[in-house]
């Protein structure tokens, strides 16, 4: 009873959690990505970009690059336009400018493994198998799996002159071209010098140390397991060492038209640039 | 700040409807397409299978297939499980079980054409080579995407699935007694084949017009709506051969022909194709 007159007057106030509905405006542009994809790792590379003059940390993340989810309708909407929002939506037709971040499926479930069991939404004995095999069912996040979600942007968006994909892989190979393209893509002027800083700022290393700092004053970390980083290996490929053989076999055999498109190298060679329509997939989990 | 109360209190109650945020049961089947490619006539296919008691019309056709945007949340929480629930939207990783009835989008304009001047959303005299404009861009006055979106959004993500139909409108059409054979069998029911075909037949359009004359007041769709202007229109496939202006279908096979070539769909003009996910 307490908690609905509290959310009552929160609501009443405007302050209550935005979620999925809140006024979208012609001029938003959405960072989207699937969990555990490097989302907040790019959050801070275009905070860092469009706020050079200020300090980017965890403590002030959501204000500067706003996340709908945990942001107050109010909030939201007395927001400085053009916005930039980050979402983990799947395919969302409102949303008419799009920065798509991918990142390999086979990373994406090491690292959501270990975030839920920073965020407790997992028991501390649940196997990497036996979350994989949840994984691969969409059953380990509410924004559908990994499939859905890449294939219901993509799908719907690619050649769309207002969606860019962006692979994760590729921002930490060639991170200034990477972070250019984005940042030309939003329509944000920088130079050399100001991406190289940018990408400085937002390094690895930096945000462990600022984690370290400000855990406690981040939606994403506070109240959850602090022996557990929430920037973690900030790797690709980690997936070799920590994945168990079956558990990538199966990955690569739901999701091998999808992986394929994206470039990534299958382990089950036969899979490799296997093209096959969408609707023969007869291998895909129930 | 009194609106935020009214609309708090009603929240509070359940008295509103939740569209988009339905509370989904693991065992509700979505009956989903793109507005104006067949939903009602599908509603009213299933609705005779399932409830034939009830003898569905437009009285209490959203009550037998409730539509999420159109009942209140505390309604939509006391219909008798399992539901089949009608939907327009884009892809929602929620829904557990789905048939999506997918139409030729050259056939969907001009429905939705016609239906924007039955709504006054447009004039009659409204150029029909711009309103395809608008189609294609998306900029109608609903939150569905465009057809593409919306068709790729759930044909990419879940065909080959199998609690995934999807179901034609022509198909429908040229085989009414297989495509409702498939529907029902993917809905657990054991229809014999006279029952499939009484459905069919109280489906069928001419008594889904003599319905609407008498019932048009009764339904949420056809109120305060221009009365000279029918719902059930032509319900016919490839009208837009006759209506639909050239340069509008080059407009959309040019955009979406794709994704039409892979779902069926012959082109008029095979050269625009433009690539499509068909390689997925």
């Amino acid at each position: 009873m307490l908690a609905h007159v509290k959310y009552a007057v929160k609501y009443l106030l405007g302050r209550d959690q935005a979620g999925r509905d809140f006024t979208i405006f012609p001029d938003d542009t959405f960072l989207v990505s699937y969990p555990k994809s490097g989302n907040t790792w790019v959050r801070f590379l275009l905070a860092n970009l469009l706020h050079p003059n200020e300090t980017v940390g965890f403590a002030n993340i959501n204000r500067l690059l706003p996340a709908p989810g945990v942001s107050s309708r109010r909030f939201l909407r007395n927001l400085p336009r053009p916005r930039i929002l980050k979402s983990h939506e799947p395919f969302d037709a409102r949303f008419r400018k799009v920065l798509y971040l991918v990142r390999d499926p086979r990373d994406v479930a090491v690292s959501e493994y270990h975030f839920d069991l920073k965020k407790r939404y997992i028991a501390a004995d649940v196997t990497l198998e036996e979350f994989v095999k949840r994984y691969l069912v969409g059953e380990t996040s509410g924004y559908g799996s990994w499939w859905e979600h890449t294939v219901s942007w993509i799908g719907a968006r690619q050649g769309n002159p207002r969606f860019l994909m962006a692979r994760y892989e590729d921002l930490l190979s060639n991170p200034i071209p990477e972070t250019g393209k984005i940042a030309e893509f939003l329509g944000i002027r920088a130079d050399e010098e100001r991406l190289a800083a940018a990408i400085e700022r937002s390094s690895a290393d930096r945000m462990r140390k600022l984690e370290k700092q400000q855990a406690d004053q981040w939606t994403g970390t506070k109240n959850t397991r602090q022996e557990i980083p929430f920037v973690r290996a900030a790797k690709s490929g980690g997936w070799r060492e920590t994945l168990p053989a079956h558990c990538v076999e199966e990955i690569e055999a739901a999701w091998a038209p999808m992986m394929n498109f994206l470039g990534y190298e299958l382990e089950s060679r036969e899979l490799n640039n296997k093209t096959v329509p969408a609707w023969v997939r007869t291998d895909q989990p129930i | 700040m009194i609106k935020r109360l009214i609309v708090g209190t009603k929240y509070y109650f359940g008295l509103y409807p939740p569209g988009r945020n339905v509370h989904v049961l693991p065992d509700d089947v979505y009956l989903v397409s793109y507005p104006k490619s067949g939903n009602t006539w599908t509603r009213f296919l299933i609705a005779n299978v399932v409830y034939p008691e009830k003898n569905p019309d437009f009285s209490n056709i959203n009550a037998l297939l409730p539509d999420p945007e159109d009942m209140s949340k505390r309604d939509l929480a006391r219909v008798v499980r399992p539901r089949v629930l009608k939907s327009h939207q884009y892809f929602d990783p929620r829904y557990p079980k789905v048939i999506y009835v997918v139409r030729d989008p050259r056939d969907v304009v001009l429905s939705e054409y016609h239906f924007s001047i039955k709504r006054r959303a447009i004039a009659e005299d409204y150029p029909l080579a711009q309103f395809v404009s608008r189609f294609v861009r998306g900029e109608l006055n609903h939150p569905y995407g465009t057809w593409f979106e919306n068709a790729a959004s759930w044909f990419y993500t879940r065909q080959g699935h199998p609690r995934f139909l999807l179901v034609k409108y022509e198909s429908l059409q040229t085989g009414a007694m297989d495509e409702m054979g498939r529907i029902a069998n993917f809905l657990g029911i054991s229809a014999t084949p006279e029952r499939l075909a009484k459905a069919i037949e109280l489906s069928s359009a001419d008594r889904m017009r003599e319905l609407e004359k008498k019932q048009a007041h009764l339904w949420s769709s056809t109120r305060e709506t221009r009365q000279d202007k029918p719902f059930v229109r032509s319900a016919k496939s490839g009208g837009w051969r006759v209506d639909l202006p050239e340069t509008g279908v080059a407009e959309i096979e040019s955009a979406w022909g794709g994704l039409m070539r892979e779902m069926g769909y012959e082109l008029a003009v095979p050269s625009l194709i433009p690539a499509g996910m068909a390689n997925l």
